[in-house]
């Protein structure tokens, strides 16, 4: 494989997973920007849904890619429960209360999977799971390929949601300035319930597609937590447009060092704290108060 | 006077028991009592940065950075013990000033992510450098004090003491007035002329150090450790449901919540293994919304310590 051919592949990787990064830090984006409320158990939801997968998959032999309608509406009414039940309740109170509460719920779910599920790695294994295309020498994995028109389908139809549907224009509204919505009439508690709901249930579309491309397991939620973070920090906490741009800087960096570092996949998993610092000193030389 | 004399009466007493407690008990009673100690220093040394309302979750990082630079300069470099602390120190130094200058100016949430991601990325770096740190396989170095625990309790029961004496210097002197008036309102504490950001930096660094102490400890005391083991969550989770369910922002919270946790960590551990950091996760959401000011709350709210 001649190095062209070697970039071409490594681009296309990078590309092919941040479709699933995106969609992952995208509810993660709307949780913050929306409700002003950072969920570090975010990605416990998709570890949940991607093991939920699994077993559908293994007892009736759905193709989890086809279940996503019914999936997106049960992790929707699960993220308006954990809104009502956990969340409300510390929306009041300080940032601390909020991190550590949300923490707590993550360290939870995890170990929770782990008592249930076992430290092993599972993945479904769909037919198409192997299948490749290939053009001009690079090869495209078929199911990557679903995997992230499927993830931009979803993400332009939340964008549209957002700009053109009077439950959209309200959760901008409430974002954009919470006691001005008050004023004009927006019941905040119910678009808090929605972006969370919304949030939660894109969670569990990622966690769907993560158990076919990548494995299961019960720390996989806590590490697309941080990658999730990593995106949001670089588009600016709480911007759901930055998302796309910043999976896409990720997922094709991620990829690059993978392939061309001496012992790379190692350290690609460092990445997402180089784009954190990276985001926060350009953020920092904004602040020009202290 | 009265109220006050049982106050000091408890604390001497809980001294003078913490210090001929290795002498009247057998070694597995003397190594429980070891960890809880180490626990407690980590707990109150988290309870240094949530003064300052930061949320750390870089005391795993700590630890075990200061863990691998002390059991890498006393291995390879043949540093004396003392100095390979010293030397974990000062390397902790640097980076809580490095990561809390790029973080700290800017509001907490920031931080949390930040602190969070330092210290997955210290687990990758301690994996990634098997050259240095022996990569997966990880570290062994050669018993503290040749394996006399009593000793061994004596060093971190000192570390303790020296943490308790920091708190309680932050506790009478300015440096409370300044957090009082962040944790209210962190504006109106800089129009007051408080310099927010150096309040967080510096105990942001005081907190790292006692992570740092009780991670150079543990390598030393366990001989050996693996990034997994010493890069674990796990650790940072446990030293903040110690502090949030003792009772954040006092000496006594931590301590007693490092003590109560870890007896209930080990009676669990004998009866269901690996359900107890179920237990954490539910302590910790539980003590958010039901116990706000922890153990120490409900013991106030008895009123015959206060």
């Amino acid at each position: 494989m001649y190095a062209g051919q070697l970039f071409g592949q490594a681009l296309v990787n990078g590309i092919l997973v941040s479709g699933i990064y995106a969609l992952a830090a995208s509810g993660l984006a709307l949780a913050f920007g929306v409700v002003k409320f950072l969920n570090l158990a975010h990605g416990e939801f998709l570890m949940l849904a991607a093991y939920f997968g699994i077993i559908v998959f293994s007892t009736y032999g759905l193709d989890p890619l086809l279940m996503t309608p019914v999936v997106f509406i049960l992790f929707f009414i699960l993220g308006a429960a954990y809104y009502k039940a956990l969340v409300k309740p510390v929306l009041k109170a300080g940032e601390l209360n909020q991190l550590l509460l949300t923490f707590g719920i993550s360290i939870f779910l995890q170990n929770l999977a782990l008592l249930i599920f076992g430290g092993t790695i599972r993945t479904i294994s769909v037919p198409y799971r192997t299948h490749t295309i290939s053009f001009w020498g690079i090869n495209f994995g078929t199911a990557r390929l679903f995997i992230l028109l499927l993830s931009i389908v979803l993400l332009v139809l939340l964008y549209q949601v957002l700009q053109r549907t009077r439950v959209g224009r309200s959760i901008r509204a409430v974002s954009q300035e919470p006691e001005g919505a008050a004023l004009v009439g927006i019941d905040s508690e119910s678009v808090y319930l929605i972006a969370l709901g919304i949030a939660v249930g894109f969670a569990s579309v990622a966690g769907m597609m993560l158990s076919i491309i990548f494995q299961a397991e019960p720390m996989v939620g806590f590490n697309f937590t941080l990658k999730g973070l990593a995106v949001v920090v670089m588009a600016g906490l709480g911007n759901v447009y930055g998302v796309i741009w910043a999976s896409l800087l990720l997922g094709i960096t991620e990829s690059f060092i993978g392939v061309f570092l001496p012992n790379g996949t190692g350290w690609s998993g460092a990445i997402f704290f180089l784009m954190i610092l990276g985001g926060l000193v350009v953020r920092q030389s904004r602040v020009r108060t202290i | 006077m009265k109220k006050y004399s049982l106050k000091y009466i408890l604390v001497a007493a809980a001294a003078i028991l913490a210090v001929i407690f290795p002498f009247i008990t057998g070694e597995y009673y003397r190594h429980l009592a070891i960890l809880t100690l180490m626990y407690a220093v980590l707990a109150l040394s988290w309870d240094f940065a949530a003064r300052a309302e930061l949320v750390s979750f870089a005391h795993t990082g700590f630890f075990g950075l200061g863990a691998y630079t002390s059991a890498v300069t006393f291995l390879k470099l043949d540093f004396p013990l003392y100095l390979s602390f010293t030397v974990a120190v000062l390397l902790t130094i640097v980076v809580a000033i490095a990561l809390g200058y790029l973080t700290l100016r800017l509001s907490g949430i920031y931080f949390a992510i930040a602190s969070l991601a330092f210290s997955e990325v210290l687990l990758v770096v301690a994996l990634q450098l098997p050259k240095v740190t022996g990569g997966a396989m990880g570290i062994s170095v050669p018993s503290l004090f040749g394996g006399m625990r009593v000793y061994c309790y004596g060093l971190i029961l000192g570390i303790l003491a020296l943490a308790v004496v920091v708190s309680l210097y932050l506790e009478r002197s300015h440096f409370h007035l300044a957090f009082s008036a962040m944790r209210t309102s962190p504006s109106v504490a800089s129009v007051l002329g408080v310099n927010t950001v150096r309040y967080r930096l510096s105990s942001f660094t005081l907190s790292a150090i006692f992570s740092c102490l009780a991670g150079a400890f543990y390598v030393h005391y366990t001989t050996t450790t693996i990034p997994y083991e010493a890069f674990n969550l796990n650790i940072g989770v446990a030293s903040m449901v110690m502090a949030v369910l003792g009772g954040l922002y006092s000496t006594v919270g931590p301590v007693l919540g490092a003590i109560v946790l870890k007896i209930i960590e080990e009676y669990m551990r004998v009866t269901i293994p690996y359900g107890y950091m179920i237990i954490y996760g539910l302590l910790l959401v539980a003590g958010i919304l039901f116990l706000p000011k922890g153990l120490v709350g409900v013991q106030n709210k008895w009123k015959f310590l206060k």
